[in-house]
């Protein structure tokens, strides 16, 4: 079943005035239960914007979203940001108790759960301060997972860290998402990155517009050293360099 | 607490690289005792000479200051004055906040507003003092209201400004985050706009209280009905020169104890999530 459904999704900014500008043109797709897809696209073309649509920060132009929740009440997101975005006042566990709506003891078991998963159940009393940023960003993934969310949503969450860190984090991401089956929709500009995480890629062009929509039939747990992964993300970048040259032939 | 230092400090094995370095900074730091020391005995012999000079009716000496402090705490007076002009003060403050708080926050919040208190604000903020204390003289006049009105004249426009600051310094990308995650107006307002202005706030007070209790004690020279202000006055008109001078050191001091110690330490401790203030409270 679908939990997320767009339609014909078009979003301009500054509408009516001199300096409108079109970001997003007649975007359709649908997300199914438990899948993890990923935008990806040049910097610029809208993920970004995207998915603060579809998260409600933004406001759209015209086009149709929808998502359906398990519970049947409103669809529960949770979001995962370029930077950490963590209240330094508050330490760990109450930044992740803060995007909580109760304070059940089942809801601080889950939270600690979270925290164990990306290794930081010691750092629980810390404050952001007292961490590294890749340690704060594991903060940021684990707060977006212990809502349960319907819906989770990653805007390119790993580009501001170094390398190795990003492996790191890529691979433990991949852990928690298969115990947990959340939906996912993770935005990126590195294609060897969504091809590595991902059921199913779409790409979006310059101009706002879906180029294609890939799906990625790879066994899991997908390692950078698998070579039939390698080979996968030599042929998804090559489609992507081929979108590039026919956006630039078309703006000459 | 540095005699405790270098006392406990034991004599350092040849071996210690920093043990030189170490004996510079002790030295260094003797040195300066012994200036602070000199300065203070200066101080004191210019004061001895001066009462020498003038006489001690007019200028009495420090011991007779002194003994004049010692019967004021023993005799019960200072506690009840001290307290009731520290009340004054912070009844003040009380009173700057509940007005100045809300136009900082319209002021951060608004460029409307802004543009509508600013200049009011800015000059509110840079008249005299002892004007404020003469405007709450005329409308008090011998009254405890007097000095509070002085005290909130003039901590108000730096209580606006700061917040006004603090509201512009709030992190946008938290209140996105905080949205994201479909938290409320409220909840956003407590957990990321009050702790935002919470230093500016508290960076206004430790300014204001500088000011406002000298402005305090001089609005109750002229017109209070008790307090340490009071206490000058009625002295001064019993020409006993030693007890005026007594009190105003009494007040300079308890003033500092409670500016430096106080204050500071329930910023420090309502802070304590700054990783700098953090690391030297280990
Ligand atoms: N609030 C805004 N007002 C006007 N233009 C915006 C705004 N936010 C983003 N844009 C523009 O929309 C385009 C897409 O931005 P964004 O979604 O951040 O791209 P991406 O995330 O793919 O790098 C950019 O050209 C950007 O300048
Ligand atoms: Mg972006």
């Amino acid at each position: 079943m679908a939990v997320l459904t767009i339609k014909n999704l078009a979003k301009t900014f500054n509408v009516g005035t001199p300096k409108a500008s079109r970001v997003l043109d007649d975007i359709s797709f649908d997300v199914r239960g438990g899948t993890f897809v990923s935008i990806v696209g040049p910097s610029g073309c809208g993920k970004s914007t995207l998915l603060n649509i579809i998260s409600g920060v933004e406001e759209h132009t015209s086009g149709d979203i929808s998502l359906t929740s398990d519970s049947g009440g409103p669809a529960r997101m949770g979001y995962v940001f370029q930077d950490p975005r963590l209240l330094p006042w508050r330490s760990v566990m109450k930044n992740m108790m803060y995007v909580q709506n109760d304070r059940s003891e089942e809801t601080v078991a889950r939270a600690r759960k979270y925290l164990d998963m990306v290794g930081l159940a010691k750092n629980a009393d810390f404050f952001p301060g007292q961490l590294s940023g890749g340690m704060q960003q594991r903060v940021g993934i684990a707060r977006a997972f212990a809502v349960e969310p319907d819906l989770l949503l990653m805007d390119e969450p790993f580009s501001h860290l170094d390398a190795i860190t990003a492996r790191g984090l890529r691979a433990q991401l991949q852990d928690i998402w298969a115990q947990s089956k959340k939906t996912v929709v993770f935005v990126t500009h590195d294609v060897v990155e969504a091809v590595e995480l991902s059921d199913r890629i779409i790409v979006l062009q310059p101009g706002g517009r879906i180029y294609e929509d890939i799906t990625i039939d790879l066994p899991r747990p997908r390692r950078q050293t698998d070579p039939t992964v390698a080979t996968l993300q030599a042929e998804v970048l090559g489609r992507l360099e081929a979108m590039k040259t026919l956006s630039r032939t078309a703006a000459a | 607490m540095t005699d405790q230092l270098v006392g406990a400090a034991p004599v350092a094995p040849p071996a210690d690289p920093e043990a030189g370095a170490k004996r510079t900074a002790r030295r260094r730091r003797w040195r300066l005792t012994g200036l602070v020391i000199l300065g203070w005995l200066a101080l004191y012999g210019v004061w001895e000479y001066g009462s020498w000079w003038f006489g001690s009716r007019l200028l009495p000496t420090p011991y007779e200051v002194l003994l004049s402090a010692v019967e004021i705490v023993e005799s019960g007076n200072f506690l009840t004055d001290f307290s009731a002009s520290v009340l004054k003060t912070f009844a003040g403050f009380g009173v700057a906040a509940a007005v100045g708080a809300p136009i900082g926050y319209l002021m951060g919040r608004y460029n409307y507003w802004r543009a509508f208190f600013h200049d009011g604000v800015t000059i509110a903020g840079t008249i005299p003092a002892i004007v404020y204390a003469v405007m709450s003289l005329i409308v008090f006049g011998l009254s405890n209201l007097g000095p509070i009105l002085a005290v909130a004249l003039v901590s108000a426009p730096y209580i606006a400004l700061n917040v006004a600051e603090g509201i512009r310094g709030v992190d946008k990308s938290l209140v996105t985050m905080s949205e994201a995650f479909g938290r409320t107006p409220q909840q956003i307002r407590k957990e990321v706009l009050i702790p935002t202005i919470v230093p500016y706030v508290f960076a206004a007070i430790r300014m204001c209280f500088a000011v406002a209790w000298k402005v305090e004690a001089l609005t109750e020279v002229f017109g209070g009905r008790n307090g340490v202000g009071f206490q000058i006055r009625t002295e001064y008109q019993l020409y006993d020169i030693a007890a005026v001078l007594a009190w105003m050191f009494l007040f300079i001091v308890f003033m500092l104890i409670i500016e430096r110690l106080v204050l500071a330490k329930s910023e420090a401790r309502l802070l304590s999530w700054r990783p700098q203030e953090r690391s030297s409270a280990l």
